[in-house]
Parts: structure tokens; C-alpha cells; sequence
């Protein structure tokens, strides 16, 4: 069930005003908020509904058990090495057999070896990469004594809870568990805030993304042989707020919907193409995902306790596995490693000249580290959005290749929502501040006009058919 | 150990009711969200009746179709009533773009008689006329091929339903590197569409506006992903159907099939028909070969100016579905999507490499290189 659709406006309908009706009676309201994100869940396929009751026994099962062996270390490490296995081999094969299968045979065709492997047709079931993490952070937690277990019903609403089941944000057991704990308030829920993410979530999605993605990204990346220079930059940068634009209104509309039921969501975007830095940016895209590779992968590897070297070595192999939970494809790996590479890059250089304090920064300050940092992200964009590595090359190569020719992709629409894209992100705070402080004292009938007018003028503006938020695959 | 009351104490921010947050908003109850959601939601169904009445026209028929219609038809009438429709058209109109209507009007050039011989041929811009009396038979000698340069390029057109994105960006990049050849835009893939809901996209009036509008020389479409199934619109009067893949329906599907040919033709265009693949579903298969089985026969019909690329056979592994394939280096390539239906790149690589021999056949796209001596 895709969040911009009738079905969900119909399904969303329902389960509002019954779970608020259940809210007061807990045992009633995770029963039925379970059921109602299986149901969410089983419109993709029925069948996942079993992978994700698996997920969440298995799981519990573990934390459960890692819990009981207090005082015992060794038993407690292994039950946690068994818990992060079950689950990274339950993701492997669906996300990676494939990959790996077909990486495999043809690394052995290429040394002049025929192993035949089989490749099997597996359907990538819809925000497995999410709930897994979820799912191991919940027992590694567990594990470390920051959180103790919960019961099976409520690590249910915790892993399964609709609003972030299929494309994060990644919320952590101690988020959200203890708001599943006791009831939410019925008198204090903050409408506006909720309505602007989900109303400005609708527009990113519906308006930009599919605009770009239909108006010069697919077009150039199917064939950017085939385009001028100038098309293939611009191509990028729409690319650049294309993916912003889908991936963060997916998440506005899904921390919008939490707040309606009662939930506060972990904020995932803090304008990212305004980072001065790359260790900046990952501190404001998908906030989330960084975290939870900085405390559950990077830090357990020895973060940056352990010498220069090392240090280097598990910010390159936490950027690697990023890029490679993204998809199972050399791409998504080089990626990765880009970012990486850079980051490792900008530590070697803080550890050589020091480091400005952000506060004393001038606008030329600003303005360069925005632009570089901004330039290093599309770059690593490229390969995360070509299909293979010759695409990539080709698009690097016709950057240099083909200035001067006529650029008809290059339109004042296409201009204009990069602009609206990139330009939000430097918006002041202070601006949807007031807007939202207005639009919290209208009565009831002015805040519906002006929501409804708002949805009008996104379906209006965006295509007949939305396509899948691109984090979907993930 | 504390037990759990059935009726657990509420946890949030507390206060009055509407007083303001840190921030400056207010907070608001359950039930005036649950009110302004429900509210925002029936104003929107309001000012945007036509086109959900339009989308829930253009559903696979069936109970849900006829229940959102019951639903839909009357909320049209309100909101036409009411002229809520007008600012939705206004913002449409503004931005250039048509408001939703439905149009199942399906204008076909005269059926074809026994075979056709081209008096101009193919790319020449001369429209081909049909003769009546011959079967259709492939030509006795080798005709000289049409030739284009890079002064007079084969203008492209790629068109039809989800299943030719792919193959058509493929088909771009595999011609389009030919100086002599030229894009007619950007690929014209419609998802969901088909040659048997002209109230979803009509596709007869829109392949003629396109052919009418520019010069096209070679169209390349794929249809059918859609039509496998019983219901059909813009049927003639008079003309009832059986079910999908009886002979009323076949005989109506073959008549849409060649009329959008014709279509083509008449505008003086050589069609590449590329029939549907097999897909991971075997009753989807089954029903797609039918179809192809349709489309093939009407291509048969047209051999100096159709060809027909069988995407079922290019794409399957001894005669089933494979996620799979190796190429002529042996390097293993995923070719179809995670859904089994559409194509990987490498998929449509494999595609438009078929299409471009058999507009080489028609076509020539080289000679140009040696009369200017260039390579």
C-alpha cells in the first residue's frame, strides 16, 4: 500500500479513529495496530506477512534468551552473534543470493573456470532491510543492557508499526517502545506539524520527484551517450533532489501519519545539501540509517579508538556495507566506497590543518565547503543511480565531452523544481515556524480547505501515476 | 513487578488543551485530527472528482471497479454541481495539460484487404496503398533499401505500455548512436495502458496525432501487458464479445492491432511490433501468447511494412522464463526485472539489438558513411 494513494487514504480512515478509540485499553489498541499493519503489509504480497512475523519471533526469541544468560558472557556473545546471523541471512538471501551467485560465476568465467551456480528468481520482499536492522538493533540493545526485553506484543507494534515499516525511518527500541508502553494522550497531538509533513512530504514526492525522474533523470541514464554536457550535469543534480525528494517526503508522510496516532518519529533529513562537509551531510541524510551504522557497525569495530589506520579502515568498510545495504549491485558499492573515501579524506586533512569551528565561518566558508561537499555527493550519486559501471563512465566522460550542443532536456520547468529542491533546503527555520504557528489556530473547516486544496494542487500538478518511492528496493 | 491495568494511564505532553508549544503552534485533540483529516480528505475527493472518476473508470472491471464507480459518479456530479471541479481544471489548463476525460472513440483507417504492396515504400513519406486481390507474399527480389544520413536521418519513435520502457531506451541507444538517425522524443511508455481501454489512454488517437503531427519513418511499439482480459471499450456498434482470446474478441483485438499498423503505414512508417515476453507467471504467459499470436498474424498480413520481434523467444531459456541470460561473452546478465514481467537493461540490450537487424533489413543507415568516405 503505497502512502499517496486512495487505498491508503481509505485505510488510514479506518484505523485512525479506532486506534484512538483503542488507544485507552493498551491490550486492545497492539492487538489491532498489529493487525492493521499486517494488513498494510499483505497488500504488497501475503506472502511477506510470514517473513515478518518470523522476523519479529525470531527476534524476541533471541532478546529474550540473551537477556536470560545474564552473568554468562560467552553464552550471551554467541546467542547475539546467532540473533545478527539469523537475521543477515534471512536478508542475504533475499537481497543478495542472486548478486552473489552471479557475481561468483562470472569472476570464474573471467579466470576461465565454469562453475555453474543456479540463479533463482527472488522477489525482494518490500522493507526487509528496514525491519531487519530494526529487528538486530532491538537484541543488540538487549545485549548491551540499554534496553531490557519487551514483551512479544509489544516488539510486534515496535517492529511491525505501519507507518515505518516499509521504508524506515529506523527507530530505535528505546524511541519507540516506551510509547507503545502506555497510552498517547487524545488532547495533545500536534495536528499542524503532522499535516505540513505530510502535505509537504505529498508535494516532494508527487510533484518533484516524478517530475524530475520523468523529464530528464530516466532519460539521460538510460542514455547518456546520446546528450550534451550540459543535459548530463543537469541530469545529476535533478538526480540529486529526485532521490532527496522521494526518500525524505517518504518519510515527512510517515512521521506525519505517526503524529496523528500519537508517535514521535526520529527526525531522518536536516537539509543535507547545506552540509559543509560529508561527515556533515551524513549527519543530515537519512539521520537514521548513519546512526545506526555509526553505533551498531562502526563503533563495535573499534570506531576511532584504535589508531589512525584502523580508524580509516572501518570508516572506508562502515561506508562499503552502507552502500552495499542500499542494494546488491558494484554500484552501490563504489558508492559506498566514494563516500568513504571521502570521508577518510576529510579526517585526514582535520588531523593535518585542525579543524574551523563552524561558528567562525564567513560566507566564503560557506559557500565552498556547501559547493564541494554538494559536488562530491552528485558525484557518488552517479553510480548509485546507473544501472551498471559503463553508464557511470558515460556520464562522467559526456560531462567533459559535449558542451556546446543543443540541450533540450534543459527546460525552465526542470530548472525551476531543482531550484525549489535544492533552494528548501536553505530555508530558515523560522519561516514554516510561523506558518505552521497560523495554520495551528484556524478552526477546524479552514484547516480541511486548506489541506484539500493543497492535495488538489499536487495531483494536479503530478503525474497520473506515481511511481514507487525509490527507497522501496532497499 | 507492576501489572499492567487494563485501562493504563495516558502518557504525552500534558496541559490545557490549545495551549501553544514551544514553538508557537498548538496542540489540538483525536478527535478534531480525526475531523480535519476526514474533512480534508472529502474536500480533496471534491476538487478532484473528475479525475479520481476517471481512474476508477479506467479499473480492471469487477466488484471493486463497480463499487468505486457507485461511489465515484455520484461525488462527480456533486462536485460538477457544486463547480468544484473548475479549480483543478484551471490549475490543468495553466500548466498546459488536458483536464481527465474520457475518450473511447476509436478512428481506424478501412481494414485492410488480402495484402499490401507498397507504392512508396517504407521511410519514403509516400503512403502505402493497399491492392486488393494478392496474398501476402514476400518479395521476389532484394527492393532497394530507403537510405538516410545524417543530412536526411530515420526519425524513431518508440511507443506502447510499461513492458517497452526498457527495450525502448535500449532501441534508442542501440540506433541512436547511428548519425543517421534521429529520436522522436523521449521513449512514449504509458504504464497501465493498452489497445483494449481506449478510456485509459487512447492510444488510436493519439499514435494519429503523433504520425499527422511529425514525421516518423520507424515505430517501434509494444502492447498487450494490459489487455489480457475479457472487457474491452470502444467497441463499434453492434459489435458484442465473447471472453479474452475468443474469436470475437481475437477478431476485435487483431482489428485494433492492424488499424493502429495501418495507421502508421498509411503516414508512410515501417512498424516493429515487439511481442510480449514470457514472463514467471505461466497463465500470464499463456494469455500473452495469445496475444502475440494476434499480433503476429496482423504483422503477417503487413510483411513489406511491419516486422514482428518475438520477445517471448529472445528471452526465454528453452522455452521458459529466466531472470538470467548469457551473453555472447558468457557473461551471466539479469534481464528481467524482480517482478518477472518488465526487462533489465541487459534485457532490452538483447531486444534492441533484434530490432535494430530488422530495421537495418529496411533500412539503410550505413552507405552514407562511404559516399562521403567517412567512417
Amino acid at each position: 500500500m503505497l502512502f499517496p494513494t486512495a487505498t491508503f487514504a481509505i485505510f488510514f480512515l479506518i484505523v485512525l479513529p479506532l486506534s484512538w478509540l483503542l488507544m485507552p485499553w493498551v491490550h486492545r489498541w497492539r492487538p489491532f495496530i498489529i493487525g492493521a499493519s499486517f494488513v498494510f503489509y499483505s497488500w504488497w504480497d501475503w506472502r511477506f506477512v510470514v517473513l515478518l512475523a518470523g522476523s519479529i519471533l525470531w527476534n524476541q526469541l533471541m532478546a529474550v534468551r540473551v537477556h536470560r544468560a545474564a552473568g554468562q558472557p560467552g553464552q550471551r556473545k554467541m546467542l547475539l552473534w546467532l540473533a545478527v546471523a539469523g537475521n543477515l541471512a534471512v536478508l542475504g538471501y533475499f537481497k543478495y543470493y542472486d548478486f552473489f551467485v552471479s557475481s561468483t560465476e562470472n569472476l570464474a568465467t573471467l579466470v576461465g573456470l565454469d562453475i555453474p551456480l543456479e540463479v533463482r528468481t527472488i522477489v525482494l520482499p518490500v522493507g526487509i532491510s528496514f525491519y531487519t536492522f530494526m529487528g538486530i538493533s532491538y537484541v543488540v540493545d538487549v545485549y548491551r543492557g540499554d534496553t531490557e526485553p519487551t514483551t512479544l506484543e509489544k516488539f510486534a507494534v515496535y517492529l511491525s508499526f505501519f507507518p515505518h515499516l516499509v521504508a524506515g525511518p529506523i527507530v530505535r527500541p528505546n524511541e519507540l517502545i516506551p510509547q507503545i508502553d502506555t497510552p498517547r494522550s487524545p488532547r495533545r497531538v500536534d495536528t499542524s506539524r503532522a499535516f505540513y509533513l505530510i502535505a509537504a512530504g505529498l508535494f516532494k514526492k508527487v510533484v518533484i520527484s516524478s517530475y524530475l525522474a520523468g523529464n530528464i533523470v530516466d532519460e539521460v541514464f538510460a542514455n547518456p551517450d546520446q546528450y550534451s554536457s550540459l543535459e548530463i550535469l543537469i541530469a545529476i543534480y535533478a538526480y540529486a533532489v529526485q532521490i532527496y525528494a522521494d526518500f525524505s517526503g517518504y518519510t515527512d508522510i510517515a512521521i506525519g501519519i505517526a503524529l496523528l496516532l500519537g508517535f514521535t518519529f526520529p527526525q531522518n533529513f536536516d537539509s543535507p545539501y547545506a552540509a559543509v562537509s560529508i561527515q556533515d551531510f551524513w549527519r543530515r541524510w537519512h539521520m537514521t540509517l548513519s546512526r545506526w551504522l555509526r553505533d551498531y557497525l562502526y563503533i563495535p569495530l573499534g570506531g576511532s579508538r584504535r589508531g589512525v589506520v584502523i580508524t580509516y579502515r572501518n570508516l572506508l568498510l562502515t561506508m562499503l556495507l552502507g552502500g552495499l545495504w542500499h542494494g546488491a549491485g558494484w554500484t552501490f558499492v563504489a558508492w559506498g566506497l566514494i563516500h568513504g573515501v571521502a570521508l577518510c579524506a576529510e579526517r585526514f586533512w582535520r588531523e593535518r590543518h585542525g579543524t574551523k569551528p563552524e561558528e567562525t565561518f564567513t560566507w566564503v566558508d560557506y559557500l565552498w565547503r556547501r559547493l564541494v561537499t554538494f559536488h562530491v555527493v552528485c558525484f557518488a550519486w552517479i553510480f548509485f543511480r546507473s544501472e551498471t559501471f559503463g553508464v557511470a563512465w558515460d556520464m562522467i566522460t559526456g560531462l567533459f565531452t559535449r558542451w556546446g550542443q543543443a540541450s533540450p532536456l534543459v527546460t525552465g520547468p526542470v530548472l525551476l523544481a531543482i531550484a525549489v529542491g535544492i533552494g528548501s533546503q536553505y530555508l530558515p527555520p523560522r519561516v514554516p515556524r510561523a506558518i505552521l504557528a497560523v495554520f495551528s489556530r484556524l478552526n477546524v473547516v479552514a484547516q480541511a480547505a486548506v489541506l484539500a486544496v493543497a492535495l488538489m494542487v499536487t495531483q494536479a500538478l503530478g503525474p497520473e501515476d506515481v511511481a514507487p518511492f525509490i527507497y522501496f528496493q532497499f | 513487578m507492576a501489572v499492567e491495568s487494563d485501562r493504563a494511564g495516558e502518557v504525552g505532553p500534558r496541559g490545557p488543551l490549545g495551549s501553544p508549544t514551544e514553538e508557537g503552534r498548538q496542540f489540538s485533540t483525536a478527535a478534531r485530527a480525526l475531523a480535519v483529516t476526514a474533512l480534508a480528505l472529502f474536500l480533496a475527493a471534491l476538487l478532484n472528482a473528475q479525475s479520481i472518476y476517471k481512474s476508477v473508470y479506467n479499473q480492471p472491471e469487477g466488484t471493486q471497479r463497480e463499487v468505486a464507480l457507485a461511489i465515484a459518479g455520484p461525488l462527480r456530479e456533486v462536485s460538477m454541481a457544486l463547480r468544484l471541479d473548475r479549480p483543478r481544471a484551471w490549475v490543468e489548463s495553466a500548466i498546459g495539460r488536458e483536464h481527465a476525460t474520457i475518450d473511447t472513440e476509436i478512428v481506424l483507417p478501412p481494414p485492410l484487404p488480402a495484402v499490401t504492396t507498397p507504392t512508396g515504400g517504407p521511410g519514403t513519406g509516400t503512403p502505402v496503398e493497399p491492392t486488393n486481390g494478392r496474398t501476402p507474399t514476400a518479395p521476389a527480389a532484394e527492393p532497394e533499401k530507403v537510405a538516410f544520413s545524417p543530412e536526411r536521418k530515420m526519425r524513431l519513435w518508440v511507443a506502447g505500455d510499461s513492458l517497452v520502457i526498457t527495450p525502448g531506451y535500449a532501441i534508442y541507444r542501440a540506433l541512436g548512436r547511428s548519425a543517421a538517425v534521429e529520436k522522436v522524443g523521449d521513449v512514449d511508455g504509458r504504464v497501465a495502458t493498452g489497445l483494449t481501454r481506449p478510456d485509459v489512454f487512447n492510444w488510436f488517437r493519439h499514435v494519429t496525432e503523433q504520425v499527422e503531427k511529425r514525421t516518423i519513418h520507424t515505430v517501434v511499439f509494444c502492447f498487450g501487458g494490459n489487455d489480457d482480459h475479457d472487457l474491452m471499450t470502444g467497441l463499434p456498434k453492434g459489435v458484442s464479445l465473447d471472453g479474452f482470446g475468443g474469436p470475437k474478441w481475437t477478431k476485435e483485438y487483431r482489428r485494433r492491432v492492424g488499424g493502429l499498423m495501418d495507421i502508421v503505414n498509411r503516414a508512410g512508417g515501417f512498424v516493429v511490433w515487439l511481442g510480449l515476453p514470457v514472463t514467471d507467471d505461466d497463465a500470464q504467459t499463456r494469455r500473452w501468447r495469445l496475444i502475440n499470436r494476434a499480433a503476429l498474424a496482423e504483422a503477417q498480413r503487413r510483411p513489406d511494412t511491419v516486422a514482428f520481434v518475438d520477445m517471448d523467444g529472445l528471452l526465454s531459456k528453452d522455452g521458459e522464463f529466466a531472470s538470467y541470460l548469457r551473453n555472447e561473452d558468457g557473461e551471466l546478465l539479469k534481464v528481467r526485472a524482480p517482478d518477472g514481467v518488465h526487462l533489465e537493461r541487459a534485457g532490452g540490450d538483447i531486444v534492441a539489438r533484434e530490432v535494430a537487424r530488422r530495421v537495418r533489413e529496411v533500412y539503410d543507415l550505413s552507405s552514407w558513411r562511404n559516399d562521403d568516405g567517412g567512417g
